[in-house]
């Protein structure tokens, strides 16, 4: 019922959103022979300070909703129901923004750009389920982000990938969360608005790339199931963070784990930590040897990280439009018919001298430098210690979500056999 | 095994979308590129297909700048220009050349040999030797003089500054204004965005006027009277593009029009009712930003358009 609900729905939905990606921001706008009169174009009103305390308030509501299906009610339908209600209210209604995950890029230009003034809501929904994933561990993917509500839709399918494949590709949200923290602090851009996959379709006008992009990743969502949520989204890193220290994270079982394995491949998301018990456990001396590699290794993962990100701070800050800019000037590269470019014409038409444009290329190309080591170095601790995760084992008997990559849907509760009304009993 | 196609399948695409997202965030650099540019290139091009006539010849007219066209019975070519007048044969070869006050904007030549120039906000009349025959008054501070039509006693003249068309005796008295806004009689106004506005008599001795901000031409009796229009705005080959076009045209047959536009530089043919029939020159055949061409035809019924980029006469002839 709710997979054919489902189906229905975005059948529905790519229709309308196929026709609408064709039928957007063309120019010269199409000649009617009909008689038809081209309507003006409207812009939108801002949203009105009542209505972003009504989000504030929603948010909060469904946090702690959901919050409570998870953890006492264990309840896989409710969840359900709220994930359509985020999709219906923080997707279409509120056509994803300000969202948690593009909050990040807000928060980082709030720090580094004192003229800056970011929206009291975009800190709450930055900041807010946060919190929540320190008490209760991921409940906002469960149930609040449209993003995880839109992809739960289609995971008709899914595959398992297995640990080291879901390893390797799990550090993608690192790099990605690098690279829109050194943007943003930058100035440059929000990246990870410009490659929503999912906005443009909220809000009935993708550009044709983005509908592609975002239609390919529903597609992926069909057997990888929520491939943003695990393989791009940077929030999730965050919240990967926050609920590795979660009080109280959800169980598969209410009570004691009783090995009967039904819950194996309960789960989508590859979330569940299968018992390990080894017959030989390691020596010490095996166990200090690692330690000391370890030790080692991510320093040395670090440094040589940031060099490499420093050697790249060029490439990396060619995204700037002032670098951008300085560059043009230097080498003038035109289109035909065109005796300069858009960006210099527009600096010239400013009253602007070329000194000042390399001077504020060169101001921007020393913050690059500056955040190209510090991302170096991130994703060389990261690799780190995801190189050291893969060399110690880790010892467990019962079947556990992994608190950091659990998005605490409920599914693999349905397959536990252990009900809590019978432990009352 | 078809576990693993299917993942691998998967995980192939979405190593697209981050190719995708790293391709278009580092390698597009969209300060090479105007997003509100006007895109004409695929419109250029489609004219091609349909143009039925070739260049046969080109005429250098060595003035400083060239505006005006026409022709007279006997076949000569009268270029009209900054400073000067040129006068040639039907084979280019310079026949006079005399200096004059001022640029003449348009030419015309009455059919007994008597040049009429429009020089900014007046008209002149001239002989082929060069000698001055009269000069009229000014016909207005804000005229600007784009285009003359002579039949018997009657010169039209078209004021694109003033946005109408004056119909004056040989002589040089006023007889009437031609085309002022009135919605008893239905006359719609000129609307000229620019200084491209043109007249001209047919054959069954109507004046017909270039309404450019319509995209059309209107009829009118020499006293005023509105007779018919026609006329559709479009970028497609069939229609007339951009503010304000056709800039020039002329009469070929007795009754066919042949047009000129700007934005998208192209000459074509359309019948008196309108239909359009063929092209005799396409965008490629010309300077991009090319503006006014003016047109005339022989009596050989070849089509000259004056290139004031080039400054030549380009001579077109139905394919063979």
């Amino acid at each position: 019922m709710k997979k054919t609900l489902a189906l229905v729905f975005l059948v529905f939905l790519f229709t309308i959103q196929f026709m609408n990606s064709y039928g957007i921001q063309r120019f010269p706008k199409p000649e009617f022979e009909s008689g038809y009169v081209q309507p003006e174009t409207l812009l939108p009103n801002p949203r009105a300070e009542v209505l972003a305390i009504l989000d504030i308030a929603v948010l909060i509501i469904s946090l702690s909703v959901v919050s409570w299906l998870v953890i006492k009610k264990r309840n896989r339908n409710g969840v359900f129901w709220m994930s359509l209600f985020a999709l219906a209210y923080f997707g279409f209604y509120r056509e994803g923004c300000v969202c948690a995950i593009g909050s990040i890029q807000n928060v980082t230009l709030a720090i580094f750009d004192k003229s800056y003034l970011i929206p009291i809501s975009a800190i709450i929904f930055f900041v807010a389920p946060l919190v929540y994933t320190l008490f209760f561990g991921r409940t906002f993917c469960a149930a609040v982000c449209p993003f995880g509500a839109m992809q739960d839709l289609v995971a008709f399918s899914p595959q398992k990938l297995g640990s080291r494949l879901n390893a390797v590709l799990g550090v993608i949200p690192y790099i990605y969360l690098g690279l829109a923290v050194i943007y943003a602090a930058t100035g440059t851009d929000f990246i990870i608005c410009r490659y929503d996959p999912f906005v443009g379709i909220w809000r009935f006008n993708a550009s044709f790339g983005i509908f592609v992009f975002g239609g390919i990743l529903l597609v992926i969502g069909i057997f990888i199931a929520r491939p943003y949520c695990r393989f791009l989204c940077p929030y999730g890193v965050l919240l990967n963070w926050a609920s590795r220290f979660s009080r109280k994270h959800i169980t598969i079982t209410p009570a004691e784990c009783i090995q009967c394995r039904l819950c194996e491949n309960s789960c989508p998301y590859d979330a569940i930590d299968i018992p390990v018990t080894t017959k030989n456990p390691e020596s010490k001396g095996t166990m200090a040897r690692k330690l000391i590699f370890i030790t080692f290794l991510i320093p040395v993962l670090m440094l040589a990280g940031g060099w490499v990100g420093s050697k790249l701070n060029e490439p990396l800050a060619s995204a700037n439009a002032k670098v951008r800019l300085a560059k043009q000037i230097l080498n003038p590269v035109t289109e035909k018919n065109q005796a300069e470019t858009f960006e210099i014409q527009a600096f010239k038409s400013a009253g602007k001298q070329q000194r000042q444009a390399f001077a504020e290329a060169s101001e921007v190309l020393h913050k690059f430098y500056i955040g190209s080591w510090i991302l170096g170095g991130f994703i060389g601790l990261v690799f780190g210690s995801l190189i050291a995760g893969r060399m110690i084992t880790k010892h467990q008997t019962d079947y556990t979500p992994n608190k950091g990559t659990c998005f605490s849907c409920v599914r693999c509760v349905d397959y536990c056999p252990v009900k809590l009304p019978l432990i009352t009993k | 095994m078809k576990q693993k196609i299917i993942i691998i399948s998967a995980l192939a695409l979405l190593l697209l979308l981050i190719i995708f997202m790293v391709k278009d965030f580092f390698f597009n650099n969209p300060g090479n590129t105007n997003p509100y540019q006007f895109e004409l290139d695929n419109i250029r091009k489609g004219d091609s297909a349909k143009a039925v006539f070739a260049e046969t010849q080109q005429i250098k007219t060595s003035l400083e700048e060239i505006h005006g066209i026409a022709t007279d019975t006997s076949g000569k070519i009268y270029v009209s220009g900054k400073d000067s007048v040129a006068i040639f044969d039907a084979k280019g070869k310079t026949v006079n050349k005399f200096r004059i006050a001022g640029t003449a904007q348009c030419i015309a030549v009455s059919e007994n040999g008597k040049i009429f120039l429009g020089i900014q906000d007046h008209i002149e009349i001239w002989n082929n030797r060069g000698e001055q025959l009269a000069k009229w008054a000014s016909l207005g501070t804000d005229a600007v003089l784009t285009s003359i039509a002579v039949k018997g006693e009657n010169i039209f003249i078209a004021d694109a500054g003033q946005k109408v068309v004056y119909r004056c005796h040989i002589k040089g008295y006023l007889l009437g204004k031609i085309g002022l806004k009135d919605p008893a009689t239905g006359v719609p106004g000129f609307i000229i965005p620019s200084p491209y506005f043109d007249l001209g008599i047919s054959k069954d001795g109507n004046l017909w006027v270039v309404n450019p901000g319509r995209h059309s031409f209107e009829k009118y009796k020499f006293n005023g009277t509105l007779l018919s229009s026609w006329g559709k705005a479009s970028m497609a080959t069939e229609g007339f593009c951009g503010c304000c076009n056709p800039s020039n045209f002329a009469f070929i047959n007795d009754s066919l029009f042949v047009t000129s536009e700007k934005a998208i530089e192209r000459v074509k043919i359309y019948s008196a009712d309108g239909t359009f029939l063929c092209v005799v020159a396409t965008p490629d055949q010309f300077e991009s930003g090319t503006k006014g061409l003016d047109l005339a035809v022989d009596k050989q019924n070849r089509i000259l358009v004056l290139d004031p980029v080039k400054k030549m006469i380009r001579i077109f002839e139905p394919k063979k």
